[in-house]
């Protein structure tokens, strides 16, 4: 609920989109993973970073594993992998995380309608094209969540989540394995698919 | 007060929503209104759009008077118009918003820059080419207000500013007229020229 103060005190970290994928196995332990992001806002700059873990529980890239980070700002992917991916444990600390390939996006291209029923990322560059489809989208909600309710619990997070009930990650053509499952966020029962629009990092400052 | 994790109020539209407003003189009139549009998400699909009032009390549009607005998608952009700018104080009652005509646009060209020194939207469409230059930027300030404080008195609105000392706007090469001022907004005194990142409009639920 929007506060009495209309400017949230604190230091702006990044500002854009952050939609997701994370596909479980059987044993519930994460099959493929991809993070993307579309930037507005960072102090390294704007642009497009995809995030993939191809092979989550391998410490290698391609072409053993499509484990990679790929980018058309080098100094904002480093920026985000520092400050940010780096301190969400799901991604440190899977093996993969000392493993990507840094990889040149010569293309982005987002398609379909986050109020229909479908819509697409795709990302190609470097002899890989990847396509991040959600489908079964749910109405937007506005979150606004505390350090304690994010990844990184140094943040205070304001986005709009539209979960997605189904979701692939190709990579060249081939669906990688893996099903759409689910997750709590701030208490909510929602999807390990996720769309995330107009999403804002804030560092609050130190009491 | 305390936050709410889940808004329990209805997602309106979601994106970028820059401006620029020239007055003639500190305290004149304004001489220019324009308003930029990068919708990611509304109950219309998505789009990009510019407003420019050249004339904003004059009650003619395009080419007679610089009153038009840019879009490729009009049915969105009918919807916020009528639900969200209409109500807009810098825009009330203004002869040039009901009267500006309503172009097809073809492309638009972000130019971002350093985010410090300038940021320019380039917009083409329908024999206009329109040049938005915002410079000397400020840095980000994430912003929340109410409906009762937000600029359409109906909505609670969320979004990351960011102050730009100085601006310009061209249509067809030609300087429109006006100045950048300062006004108060969000209890600072800011000027009337910003970005406006990740911003979100949201309808407050009825009270029971």
């Amino acid at each position: 609920m929007p506060l009495s103060q209309p400017i949230t005190p604190g230091v702006v970290d990044w500002t854009g989109e952050n939609p997701g994928i994370l596909l479980k196995n059987a044993a519930d332990g994460f099959a493929a993973i991809a993070l993307f992001f579309r930037i507005a806002w960072s102090p390294a700059g704007q642009g497009q970073v995809l995030l993939l873990y191809g092979a989550p529980d391998r410490a290698v890239g391609p072409p053993d594993a499509p484990n990679v980070l790929m980018s058309d700002n080098y100094a904002l992917a480093d920026y985000l992998m520092r400050n940010f991916i780096g301190k969400l444990a799901a991604f440190r600390d899977a093996p993969a995380f000392g493993g990507l390939q840094h990889l040149s996006a010569n293309q982005v291209r987002s398609s379909g309608d986050p109020m229909s029923h479908r819509y697409s990322e795709t990302i190609s560059g470097d002899g890989l094209a990847v396509e991040l489809v959600w489908e079964e989208l749910e109405p937007p909600r506005a979150l606004e969540l505390t350090p304690e309710q994010t990844g990184t619990r140094e943040h205070v997070m304001f986005t709009v989540l539209v979960p997605a009930g189904q979701a692939q990650i190709i990579v060249n053509g081939r669906c990688l394995p893996g099903k759409v499952g689910k997750r709590v966020q701030a208490g909510m029962e929602t999807s390990s698919a996720f769309l995330y629009f107009s999403e804002t990092w804030v560092i609050p400052p130190r009491e | 007060m305390s936050r709410v994790s889940i808004n329990p109020g209805r997602v309106e539209w979601s994106g970028e929503n820059p401006g620029i407003y020239l007055k003639h003189g500190q305290d004149g009139d304004y001489a220019t209104l324009s308003l930029f549009f990068r919708v990611v998400l509304s109950p219309y699909g998505r789009g990009h759009a510019a407003i420019v009032l050249g004339a904003p009390g004059e009650a003619a549009g395009w080419p007679d008077a610089t009153n038009f607005i840019l879009t490729d998608n009009h049915r969105m952009m009918r919807w916020i118009v009528d639900g969200f700018v209409t109500k807009m104080p810098t825009f009330v009652g203004r002869a040039g918003l009901a009267a500006m005509t309503w172009l097809d646009l073809d492309s638009v060209e972000r130019r971002p820059g350093d985010l410090k020194t300038r940021y320019s939207e380039v917009l083409r469409g329908s024999g206009v080419t329109l040049e938005m230059h915002w410079l000397d930027l400020g840095p980000p300030l994430p912003v929340e207000v109410t409906k009762e404080n937000s600029a359409t008195r109906e909505h609670e609105m969320i979004s990351v500013f960011l102050e730009a000392r100085q601006a310009e706007i061209k249509v067809n090469g030609t300087l429109l007229p006006g100045a950048v001022q300062s006004r108060q907004i969000f209890g600072r005194t800011m000027s009337t020229a910003f970005l406006a990142f990740s911003e979100t409009w949201i309808t407050p639920p009825e009270k029971g």
